[in-house]
């Protein structure tokens, strides 16, 4: 707590309150249920949510302020010196067991075939802290769901009007396009006939929703909450480098969700990056190394595969072609190669049409959809589009996974007919290597391996394994640790950390950079506010 | 999104004239007027409750086109003017006869009769049930909560006119006078 009171600016007031009989110091101004956050006590509320505006009207978060004659909702009364607060008190129980009662009585109790479950809040408060049995009796409010149009389904019958929704989309999206219609017993979650959900953040209503009213028609009926298993990972949608948590169930990725980080997206995670997944999915990966006899390709074991790429790595200048969704070991590796054997490094980037979340600074889906031309770029790579390297006959073309899909660029096609020797270190074998390549090495993608990514802030940041590989693909950094090592460096190694901080021993600007400095927020490179410019905007 | 018949609500008509092209209402007069009405305001999202007066006034009731029409001219989005006309009961959101009867039902009114004087309205108008619209479009008649007249039980308004101590005999006379 003291090293939090040092670290704030000498001109903001700390005001010390007591709740739960946990004492704490806060700037003037918190709101008693954020000040209750850094007590480790969490006070059961609907609409409250840290990003948006405070509206007040769930009136779950009631407590218990000594000296208050009626009780206070925790989400819109700001901390005063040496207050008391009560959260679990009998009159607060009671009062917010009444609250659950009253929001009970239209809704239709449908756990068992609702796709909230398991992460519900209404669900989770009425099992602590609320009636064991209705007893209402009166027929329940029906209404008919409806399609919002993007990837959202309403369900009004569930619908508690917490209003998150509505102020997302007018505070945060800045695009009004849902209201609350009606009034009363009567109310529901509205929009106008022929203005959907199509804002390119507008997906997060379904995550903002603390109940099942809106649904995401992508991930409608396909798993119950605690069947997911979920992995801390990154969204490679695009170069903001939004947190994500990747979840699976039986190996299979079938939703991403925002995963919270102040620094970089908040709360928030664009239609983009919340709905491209399947590729994860994808079965035609190549699962085993391949090696070209006599124009004809033949499975090989790791070893074998491994000598081969060795023997026609060894003593040649190479040309690395690298995805920009290659992690920083695996893009540091290849430069440890070229670095010892002379030849240069670039990567292909796809561009598309920015999309900003316009009451958020500094997040939006970025024109460069890839997670890593910034730590590509920090590591000397170059843009294929500033100019494709000359790639003689007598060079090595090293080609890091997924860059040669779609239609290809004049700058790569003159790379690929160079008669350069290819060796292909990928999660696909892509048609135009089939009959190019000299070695195939199946690697795995960035949600079944461990690495990092940068992102347009030169932020560094963290992603974990969330399935396992397929066949004997084996993480990329793995494999370029091999051929490292084989090549003669002797600077292979065997686990993922190892690299990295190989990695900041070697570059000033991830000096003093570890994993388990980064955790799982991230750190900037030591250079960031300079290295701005190496991530310019690009018009589209 | 629809709900039944319940107090105070309009029923949806079976017949809806969505097919006619919608002529807009601010144009003209009514636009100098709606341009006087927003000079009295610091901002245009103010002027909404008026605005959709002056489409009431005109249409007698507020259609989805008049919903974009308002929310354009007062840079907002129709998701907005529609959360706003439909708080506000007084607001049509179907259309509506062309005298449209509130009678008061509230206690002092309903002790003194109000519910016989309730039925013989939707009996001479033709209405039959609450919150339906006569057949021959001349008559919706609902029940509304206090007009403030309890002294002059039971009292109706029938668009802006203000008739007190109505009873269930005079009801066929005020019908046969509004044509």
């Amino acid at each position: 707590m003291s090293t939090a009171t040092n670290d704030v600016k000498p001109e903001v007031k700390m005001v010390s309150v007591t709740i739960e009989g946990r004492t704490t110091s806060v700037p003037e101004g918190t709101t008693i249920i954020e000040a209750a956050k850094t007590v480790g006590v969490l006070i059961p509320h609907y609409c409250y949510h840290p990003g948006l505006p405070v509206a007040g009207v769930c009136r779950m978060c009631l407590v218990d302020v000594e000296k208050f004659p009626k009780l206070a909702p925790a989400c819109a009364t700001t901390v005063m010196e040496g207050q008391v607060v009560s959260v679990h008190s009998e009159k607060a129980r009671e009062a917010r067991k009444g609250v659950l009662e009253f929001l009970l009585i239209n809704h239709p109790l449908d756990c068992p075939v609702c796709d909230q479950s398991g992460e519900c809040e209404l669900q989770d408060y009425t099992f602590q802290e609320g009636r064991a049995e209705s007893r209402y009796e009166e027929p329940k409010r029906f209404n008919p769901v409806e399609d919002f149009g993007g990837d959202v389904l309403y369900v009004p019958n569930r619908c508690i009007l917490c209003t998150r929704c509505v102020r997302f989309m007018g505070d945060v999206v800045e695009e009004p396009v849902l209201n609350v219609s009606e009034r009363g017993d009567r109310a529901f979650i509205g929009k106008a006939e022929g203005h959907d959900l199509t804002d390119a953040w507008a997906g997060n209503v379904v995550d903002l929703c603390p109940v099942g009213a809106l649904l995401s028609k992508d991930f409608l009926n396909k798993a119950r909450a605690w069947e997911l298993d979920r992995s801390a990972s990154i969204c490679t949608g695009c170069s903001q480098g939004c947190n994500v948590t990747v979840e699976t169930r039986d190996n299979t990725v079938v939703r991403l969700k925002p995963r919270s980080n102040t620094a970089v997206n908040h709360f928030y995670l664009c239609e983009q990056g919340r709905l491209d997944y399947r590729w994860i999915n994808r079965r035609d990966r190549l699962d085993q190394p391949k090696v070209r006899v006599d124009g004809e390709w033949r499975t090989v074991d790791w070893e074998d595969a491994l000598d081969a790429a060795a023997a026609a790595l060894a003593g040649k200048r190479v040309t690395v072609l690298a995805s920009p969704n290659c992690s920083n070991e695996t893009l540091f590796l290849a430069e440890r190669m070229i670095a010892r054997q002379g030849g240069s490094g670039v990567f292909r980037v796809m561009l598309g049409a920015e999309a900003p979340l316009r009451g958020v600074e500094d997040l939006s889906l970025r024109a460069e959809r890839a997670a890593n031309a910034t730590g590509a770029r920090l590591l000397g790579y170059a843009d294929l589009a500033q100019g494709a390297p000359i790639v003689n006959a007598n060079d090595v073309l090293l080609v890091l996974d997924d860059v040669l899909e779609g239609e290809l660029p004049t700058a790569l096609t003159g790379m690929m007919s160079s008669g350069a020797i290819v060796v292909h270190v990928g999660t696909t074998l892509p048609a135009v290597l089939e009959g190019r390549a000299q070695v195939a090495l199946p690697t795995t993608n960035h949600t079944e391996e461990e690495g990092t990514f940068t992102n347009l802030r030169g932020r560094v940041q963290r992603f974990l394994q969330a399935r396992t590989a397929p066949g004997l693909a084996r993480p990329s950094w793995y494999v370029m640790s091999d051929l490292v090592e084989r090549l003669g460096a002797g600077e292979g190694r065997y686990m993922a950390s190892a690299v990295f901080d190989q990695l900041a021993a070697t570059h000033a600007s991830f000096a003093g950079l570890s994993y388990a400095t980064l955790a799982l927020r991230g750190l900037p490179v030591i250079d960031a506010a300079e290295r701005d410019v190496l991530a310019p905007t690009v018009a589209v | 999104m629809t709900y039944g018949p319940s107090s105070g609500q309009l029923v949806r008509p079976p017949e809806h004239h969505h097919d006619e092209p919608y002529v807009p209402v601010f144009t003209g007069a009514r636009r100098d007027e709606l341009d006087t009405i927003l000079s009295r305001y610091p901002t245009k999202m103010a002027a909404l409750l008026p605005a959709l007066w002056m489409v009431q006034d005109t249409y007698g009731w507020v259609s989805e086109p008049a919903v974009e029409e308002v929310a354009s001219v007062l840079d907002l989005t129709p998701a907005y003017v529609k959360g706003v006309l439909s708080f506000y009961t007084m607001y049509h959101q179907h259309p509506v006869g062309k005298h449209f009867v509130q009678v008061c039902t509230t206690t002092p009114c309903n002790v003194c009769g109000a519910e016989d004087v309730v039925k013989a309205f939707l009996e001479h108008t033709g209405c039959g049930e609450l919150g339906v619209t006569s057949p021959d479009n001349r008559f919706t008649v609902i029940e509304v909560e206090c007009l403030g007249a309890c002294g002059f039980a039971t009292p109706v308004m029938i668009n802006n006119e203000f008739i007190e101590s109505v009873t269930p005999e005079r009801v066929a006379r005020i019908v046969a006078e509004h044509d």
